[in-house]
Protein backbone atom coordinates (compact mmCIF):
# COMPACT_ATOMS: atom_id res chain seq x y z
CA UNK A 1 0.00 0.00 0.00
CA UNK A 2 1.44 3.39 -1.00
CA UNK A 3 0.80 6.49 1.03
CA UNK A 4 0.95 9.90 -0.61
CA UNK A 5 3.38 11.32 1.91
CA UNK A 6 4.97 10.09 5.11
CA UNK A 7 5.68 13.41 6.78
CA UNK A 8 2.44 14.74 8.30
CA UNK A 9 2.61 18.05 6.43
CA UNK A 10 -1.11 18.58 6.85
CA UNK A 11 -0.58 18.93 10.59
CA UNK A 12 2.69 20.84 10.33
CA UNK A 13 1.24 23.35 7.87
CA UNK A 14 -1.99 23.68 9.83
CA UNK A 15 -1.79 27.19 11.28
CA UNK A 16 -4.42 26.50 13.92
CA UNK A 17 -2.47 23.52 15.26
CA UNK A 18 0.79 25.47 15.12
CA UNK A 19 -0.78 28.28 17.13
CA UNK A 20 -1.97 25.81 19.76
CA UNK A 21 1.50 24.24 20.03
CA UNK A 22 3.11 27.68 20.32
CA UNK A 23 0.72 28.58 23.13
CA UNK A 24 1.51 25.26 24.88
CA UNK A 25 5.27 25.97 24.56
CA UNK A 26 4.90 29.44 26.12
CA UNK A 27 2.61 28.21 28.93
CA UNK A 28 4.83 25.25 29.89
CA UNK A 29 8.02 27.34 29.69
CA UNK A 30 6.54 29.88 32.11
CA UNK A 31 5.24 27.04 34.31
CA UNK A 32 8.71 25.42 34.40
CA UNK A 33 10.30 28.74 35.40
CA UNK A 34 7.65 29.30 38.08
CA UNK A 35 8.02 25.74 39.38
CA UNK A 36 11.84 25.77 39.65
CA UNK A 37 12.33 29.34 40.93
CA UNK A 38 9.12 30.53 42.61
CA UNK A 39 6.87 27.66 43.74
CA UNK A 40 9.83 25.68 45.09
CA UNK A 41 9.79 28.03 48.11
CA UNK A 42 6.35 26.77 49.16
CA UNK A 43 5.86 23.35 50.66
CA UNK A 44 3.09 21.59 52.54
CA UNK A 45 4.33 19.05 55.09
CA UNK A 46 7.76 19.15 53.40
CA UNK A 47 6.28 18.29 49.98
CA UNK A 48 6.35 20.77 47.11
CA UNK A 49 3.51 20.15 44.65
CA UNK A 50 4.65 19.55 41.09
CA UNK A 51 2.49 21.87 39.01
CA UNK A 52 3.97 20.69 35.69
CA UNK A 53 2.69 17.17 36.36
CA UNK A 54 -0.67 18.50 37.60
CA UNK A 55 -1.04 20.66 34.45
CA UNK A 56 -0.29 17.71 32.13
CA UNK A 57 -2.78 15.48 33.98
CA UNK A 58 -5.52 18.13 33.88
CA UNK A 59 -4.90 18.94 30.21
CA UNK A 60 -5.20 15.28 29.24
CA UNK A 61 -8.17 14.54 31.47
CA UNK A 62 -10.24 17.60 30.54
CA UNK A 63 -9.48 17.69 26.82
CA UNK A 64 -11.73 15.88 24.37
CA UNK A 65 -10.30 12.29 24.19
CA UNK A 66 -9.97 12.32 20.37
CA UNK A 67 -7.73 15.42 20.34
CA UNK A 68 -3.96 15.13 20.74
CA UNK A 69 -3.02 18.50 22.26
CA UNK A 70 -2.56 16.82 25.65
CA UNK A 71 0.14 14.53 24.23
CA UNK A 72 1.95 17.48 22.60
CA UNK A 73 1.64 19.34 25.91
CA UNK A 74 3.17 16.35 27.74
CA UNK A 75 6.16 16.26 25.34
CA UNK A 76 6.73 20.03 25.63
CA UNK A 77 6.43 20.06 29.44
CA UNK A 78 8.70 16.99 29.68
CA UNK A 79 11.31 18.82 27.60
CA UNK A 80 11.31 21.86 29.89
CA UNK A 81 11.33 19.62 32.98
CA UNK A 82 14.42 17.87 31.56
CA UNK A 83 16.09 21.21 30.83
CA UNK A 84 15.68 22.43 34.41
CA UNK A 85 16.62 19.13 36.07
CA UNK A 86 19.81 17.07 36.18
CA UNK A 87 18.34 14.21 34.12
CA UNK A 88 19.27 13.59 30.46
CA UNK A 89 16.99 15.21 27.87
CA UNK A 90 14.20 12.76 27.05
CA UNK A 91 13.75 11.22 30.51
CA UNK A 92 10.71 13.22 31.62
CA UNK A 93 9.46 13.51 28.02
CA UNK A 94 9.06 9.72 27.87
CA UNK A 95 7.41 9.55 31.30
CA UNK A 96 4.91 12.36 30.65
CA UNK A 97 4.17 11.36 27.05
CA UNK A 98 3.61 7.75 28.21
CA UNK A 99 1.27 8.98 30.94
CA UNK A 100 -0.64 11.20 28.48
CA UNK A 101 -1.02 8.35 25.94
CA UNK A 102 -2.22 6.02 28.70
CA UNK A 103 -4.85 8.56 29.81
CA UNK A 104 -5.99 9.03 26.20
CA UNK A 105 -6.29 5.25 25.62
CA UNK A 106 -8.29 4.79 28.83
CA UNK A 107 -10.58 7.74 28.04
CA UNK A 108 -11.10 6.71 24.41
CA UNK A 109 -11.81 3.05 25.09
CA UNK A 110 -13.28 2.75 28.56
CA UNK A 111 -14.73 6.09 29.67
CA UNK A 112 -17.62 8.02 28.23
CA UNK A 113 -18.99 11.34 29.37
CA UNK A 114 -22.58 11.57 28.09
CA UNK A 115 -23.00 15.17 29.28
CA UNK A 116 -19.92 16.34 27.41
CA UNK A 117 -21.03 14.51 24.26
CA UNK A 118 -24.40 16.25 24.34
CA UNK A 119 -22.69 19.62 24.53
CA UNK A 120 -20.44 18.74 21.60
CA UNK A 121 -23.42 18.07 19.35
CA UNK B 1 -15.19 3.01 0.73
CA UNK B 2 -13.87 0.51 3.25
CA UNK B 3 -10.65 0.17 1.21
CA UNK B 4 -10.25 3.94 1.22
CA UNK B 5 -10.96 4.02 4.98
CA UNK B 6 -8.45 1.25 5.74
CA UNK B 7 -5.86 2.91 3.48
CA UNK B 8 -6.15 6.27 5.16
CA UNK B 9 -6.05 4.61 8.56
CA UNK B 10 -2.94 2.65 7.56
CA UNK B 11 -1.28 5.81 6.25
CA UNK B 12 -2.24 7.71 9.36
CA UNK B 13 -0.71 5.02 11.57
CA UNK B 14 2.42 4.98 9.39
CA UNK B 15 2.74 8.74 9.54
CA UNK B 16 2.18 8.65 13.29
CA UNK B 17 5.02 6.14 13.63
CA UNK B 18 7.30 8.28 11.43
CA UNK B 19 6.47 11.33 13.56
CA UNK B 20 7.22 9.44 16.80
CA UNK B 21 10.51 7.98 15.50
CA UNK B 22 11.69 11.35 14.09
CA UNK B 23 10.66 13.06 17.33
CA UNK B 24 12.51 10.53 19.50
CA UNK B 25 15.63 10.78 17.33
CA UNK B 26 15.60 14.59 17.54
CA UNK B 27 15.06 14.53 21.33
CA UNK B 28 17.77 11.96 22.07
CA UNK B 29 20.25 13.58 19.67
CA UNK B 30 19.92 16.73 21.80
CA UNK B 31 21.80 14.82 24.51
CA UNK B 32 24.98 15.04 22.41
CA UNK B 33 24.78 18.83 22.81
CA UNK B 34 23.19 18.67 26.26
CA UNK B 35 25.55 21.23 27.81
CA UNK B 36 25.01 23.72 24.99
CA UNK B 37 21.21 23.22 24.91
CA UNK B 38 20.78 23.47 28.69
CA UNK B 39 23.30 26.32 28.89
CA UNK B 40 21.35 28.28 26.26
CA UNK B 41 18.06 27.87 28.14
CA UNK B 42 19.71 28.82 31.47
CA UNK B 43 21.20 31.91 29.84
CA UNK B 44 17.89 33.19 28.47
CA UNK B 45 15.94 32.21 31.59
CA UNK B 46 18.31 33.38 34.33
CA UNK B 47 17.14 37.05 34.51
CA UNK B 48 13.51 35.93 34.96
CA UNK B 49 14.49 33.11 37.32
CA UNK B 50 16.49 35.49 39.53
CA UNK B 51 13.46 37.76 39.91
CA UNK B 52 11.15 34.78 40.56
CA UNK B 53 13.57 33.29 43.15
CA UNK B 54 13.66 36.56 45.13
CA UNK B 55 9.88 37.03 44.84
CA UNK B 56 9.27 33.44 46.00
CA UNK B 57 11.63 33.92 48.92
CA UNK B 58 9.88 37.13 49.97
CA UNK B 59 6.34 35.77 49.64
CA UNK B 60 7.14 32.50 51.47
CA UNK B 61 8.84 34.52 54.26
CA UNK B 62 5.72 36.67 54.61
CA UNK B 63 3.40 33.65 54.92
CA UNK B 64 5.80 31.88 57.27
CA UNK B 65 5.85 34.89 59.58
CA UNK B 66 2.04 34.96 59.70
CA UNK B 67 1.78 31.22 60.39
CA UNK B 68 4.48 31.29 63.06
CA UNK B 69 3.39 34.44 64.88
CA UNK B 70 2.02 32.31 67.75
CA UNK B 71 5.35 30.63 68.42
CA UNK B 72 7.40 33.82 68.20
CA UNK B 73 7.16 34.69 71.91
CA UNK B 74 8.20 31.19 73.01
CA UNK B 75 10.99 31.10 70.44
CA UNK B 76 12.17 34.54 71.53
CA UNK B 77 12.52 33.38 75.14
CA UNK B 78 14.38 30.26 74.04
CA UNK B 79 16.73 32.32 71.88
CA UNK B 80 17.43 34.77 74.70
CA UNK B 81 18.38 31.85 76.93
CA UNK B 82 20.54 30.32 74.19
CA UNK B 83 22.13 33.72 73.58
CA UNK B 84 23.21 33.92 77.21
CA UNK B 85 24.75 30.46 76.94
CA UNK B 86 26.59 31.38 73.76
CA UNK B 87 27.90 34.65 75.20
CA UNK B 88 29.50 32.75 78.07
CA UNK B 89 30.91 30.21 75.59
CA UNK B 90 32.35 33.03 73.45
CA UNK B 91 34.09 34.49 76.49
CA UNK B 92 35.69 31.10 77.18
CA UNK B 93 36.66 30.70 73.52
CA UNK B 94 38.31 34.14 73.39
CA UNK B 95 40.50 33.06 76.28
CA UNK B 96 41.29 29.78 74.50
CA UNK B 97 42.06 31.64 71.26
CA UNK B 98 44.58 33.84 73.03
CA UNK B 99 46.15 30.77 74.61
CA UNK B 100 46.17 28.99 71.26
CA UNK B 101 47.81 31.98 69.56
CA UNK B 102 50.52 32.11 72.21
CA UNK B 103 51.17 28.39 71.92
CA UNK B 104 51.29 28.60 68.11
CA UNK B 105 53.76 31.44 68.31
CA UNK B 106 55.83 29.48 70.80
CA UNK B 107 55.77 26.36 68.61
CA UNK B 108 56.07 28.36 65.35
CA UNK B 109 53.02 26.78 63.73
CA UNK B 110 51.22 28.99 61.20
CA UNK B 111 47.43 29.30 61.13
CA UNK B 112 45.52 27.00 58.80
CA UNK B 113 45.24 28.32 55.27
CA UNK B 114 41.80 29.78 54.48
CA UNK B 115 39.89 28.50 51.47
CA UNK B 116 39.95 30.18 48.11
CA UNK B 117 36.30 31.05 47.57
CA UNK B 118 34.17 32.38 44.75
CA UNK B 119 30.70 33.78 45.30
CA UNK B 120 27.70 32.56 43.29
CA UNK B 121 23.98 33.28 43.24
CA UNK B 122 21.27 30.58 43.34
CA UNK B 123 18.84 30.92 40.43
CA UNK B 124 16.75 27.76 40.49
CA UNK B 125 16.17 24.46 42.20
CA UNK B 126 15.35 21.05 40.73
CA UNK B 127 11.77 19.86 41.29
CA UNK B 128 13.10 16.80 43.13
CA UNK B 129 14.77 19.32 45.51
CA UNK B 130 18.15 17.58 45.32
CA UNK B 131 20.06 20.02 43.15
CA UNK B 132 20.34 23.76 42.58
CA UNK B 133 21.56 25.91 39.70
CA UNK B 134 24.11 28.67 40.35
CA UNK B 135 25.31 31.49 38.11
CA UNK B 136 29.00 30.54 37.85
CA UNK B 137 30.35 28.18 35.21
CA UNK B 138 33.42 27.04 33.31
CA UNK B 139 34.07 30.69 32.28
CA UNK B 140 34.68 31.47 35.97
CA UNK B 141 37.03 28.52 36.42
CA UNK B 142 34.50 26.18 38.04
CA UNK B 143 35.14 22.46 37.62
CA UNK B 144 33.30 19.30 38.64
CA UNK B 145 33.31 18.05 42.27
CA UNK B 146 34.24 21.38 43.87
CA UNK B 147 32.65 21.77 47.33
CA UNK B 148 29.92 24.39 47.80
CA UNK B 149 29.35 26.04 51.18
CA UNK B 150 27.05 28.62 52.75
CA UNK B 151 27.93 31.88 54.46
CA UNK B 152 28.49 30.27 57.90
CA UNK B 153 30.83 27.57 56.54
CA UNK B 154 27.90 25.16 56.31
CA UNK B 155 28.24 22.39 53.77
CA UNK B 156 25.70 22.60 50.94
CA UNK B 157 26.92 20.16 48.30
CA UNK B 158 29.29 19.76 45.40
CA UNK B 159 29.39 20.77 41.74
CA UNK B 160 28.02 17.99 39.52
CA UNK B 161 27.68 19.58 36.08
CA UNK B 162 29.43 22.63 34.65
CA UNK B 163 28.01 24.73 31.81
CA UNK B 164 29.62 27.82 30.30
CA UNK B 165 27.93 30.35 32.60
CA UNK B 166 26.14 28.09 35.08
CA UNK B 167 26.76 25.05 37.27
CA UNK B 168 24.53 22.46 38.84
CA UNK B 169 25.15 21.70 42.51
CA UNK B 170 24.18 18.31 43.91
CA UNK B 171 22.93 18.97 47.44
CA UNK B 172 23.99 16.82 50.39
CA UNK B 173 20.38 15.50 50.55
CA UNK B 174 20.77 13.83 47.16
CA UNK B 175 20.52 10.02 47.19
CA UNK B 176 23.87 9.79 45.40
CA UNK B 177 25.60 11.91 48.04
CA UNK B 178 27.68 10.21 50.76
CA UNK B 179 30.78 11.44 52.59
CA UNK B 180 32.74 11.01 55.81
CA UNK B 181 31.89 13.08 58.86
CA UNK B 182 32.50 13.15 62.58
CA UNK B 183 30.77 14.45 65.67
CA UNK B 184 32.55 17.57 66.83
CA UNK B 185 31.43 17.59 70.48
CA UNK B 186 32.52 14.07 71.32
CA UNK B 187 35.51 13.49 73.53
CA UNK B 188 36.11 10.17 71.82
CA UNK B 189 36.37 10.55 68.10
CA UNK B 190 33.06 9.32 66.63
CA UNK B 191 33.06 9.21 62.88
CA UNK B 192 30.51 7.92 60.40
CA UNK B 193 29.18 8.38 56.91
CA UNK B 194 26.57 10.99 55.98
CA UNK B 195 24.10 9.69 53.42
CA UNK B 196 21.46 11.69 51.58
CA UNK B 197 18.00 10.10 51.40
CA UNK B 198 16.36 12.60 49.04
CA UNK B 199 13.51 14.99 49.83
CA UNK B 200 15.66 17.10 52.21
CA UNK B 201 16.51 14.12 54.45
CA UNK B 202 19.98 13.34 55.78
CA UNK B 203 21.30 10.44 57.87
CA UNK B 204 24.49 9.67 59.78
CA UNK B 205 25.25 6.01 59.18
CA UNK B 206 27.91 3.39 60.01
CA UNK B 207 28.42 4.58 63.58
CA UNK B 208 29.45 1.57 65.73
CA UNK B 209 26.79 0.58 68.28
CA UNK B 210 29.14 1.00 71.24
CA UNK B 211 29.63 4.72 70.64
CA UNK B 212 27.16 7.05 72.28
CA UNK B 213 25.68 9.81 70.16
CA UNK B 214 23.41 12.45 71.63
CA UNK B 215 20.67 14.52 70.08
CA UNK B 216 21.89 18.05 69.41
CA UNK B 217 25.55 17.12 68.81
CA UNK B 218 27.17 18.96 65.91
CA UNK B 219 28.34 17.00 62.88
CA UNK B 220 31.26 18.31 60.83
CA UNK B 221 33.06 16.99 57.76
CA UNK B 222 36.26 15.00 58.15
CA UNK B 223 39.04 14.94 55.58
CA UNK B 224 38.89 11.11 55.26
CA UNK B 225 37.20 10.82 51.87
CA UNK B 226 39.04 13.78 50.39
CA UNK B 227 35.79 15.09 48.87
CA UNK B 228 35.30 18.01 51.27
CA UNK B 229 37.74 19.96 53.44
CA UNK B 230 37.52 19.11 57.14
CA UNK B 231 35.65 21.20 59.67
CA UNK B 232 32.62 22.24 57.59
CA UNK B 233 29.37 22.20 59.55
CA UNK B 234 26.90 19.61 58.23
CA UNK B 235 24.16 19.83 60.88
CA UNK B 236 22.95 18.64 64.24
CA UNK B 237 22.07 15.12 65.34
CA UNK B 238 18.31 14.59 65.40
CA UNK B 239 16.62 11.32 66.31
CA UNK B 240 19.04 8.44 67.01
CA UNK B 241 17.95 5.11 65.51
CA UNK B 242 19.36 2.08 67.31
CA UNK B 243 18.54 -1.50 66.42
CA UNK B 244 19.81 -4.53 68.37
CA UNK B 245 20.22 -6.59 65.21
CA UNK B 246 22.21 -4.02 63.25
CA UNK B 247 25.94 -3.67 63.97
CA UNK B 248 25.76 0.08 63.34
CA UNK B 249 23.49 2.83 64.56
CA UNK B 250 21.95 5.58 62.49
CA UNK B 251 20.90 9.13 63.30
CA UNK B 252 18.79 11.68 61.51
CA UNK B 253 20.60 14.94 60.81
CA UNK B 254 19.02 18.37 61.01
CA UNK B 255 20.88 20.24 58.25
CA UNK B 256 22.68 23.45 59.20
CA UNK B 257 21.28 25.45 56.28
CA UNK B 258 17.76 26.25 55.16
CA UNK B 259 17.41 25.60 51.46
CA UNK B 260 14.55 28.10 51.18
CA UNK B 261 16.71 30.93 52.52
CA UNK B 262 19.64 30.13 50.29
CA UNK B 263 20.40 33.05 47.96
CA UNK B 264 24.18 33.11 47.73
CA UNK B 265 26.71 30.31 48.06
CA UNK B 266 30.50 30.01 48.00
CA UNK B 267 32.43 27.58 45.84
CA UNK B 268 35.70 26.38 47.37
CA UNK B 269 38.10 26.36 44.44
CA UNK B 270 41.18 25.45 46.47
CA UNK B 271 41.51 23.65 49.82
Amino acid sequence: MVCRYLIPTDYILNLGAMKKILILIIIFYILALLQTSFLIHFSFFNITPNFILIAVLLLNLLEEPRKNNGIFGAVISGFFWDIFSNRPIGFHILILAGLAILIKIILRRYVQFPVVKRFQI
Amino acid sequence: MSLHFSESRFCRAKRGMVLIIVGLLVIFSLNFFQKEVKGFFYLISSPIQRILWRAGDGVSDFFKTISEIKNLKKENEELRFRNQELISQIAQLIELEKENKLLREALEIGLEKEFKLSLAEVISKDISQDSILINKGSKDGITNNLPVIGQQKTLIGKISEVYENFSRVILIFNKESSFDAKISDSENDISGVIKGKGNLQLFLDLVPRGKEIKEGDFVITSSLGGIFPRGLLVGQIGKVLRNDIEPFQQAKIRPAFDIKKLETVFIISDF
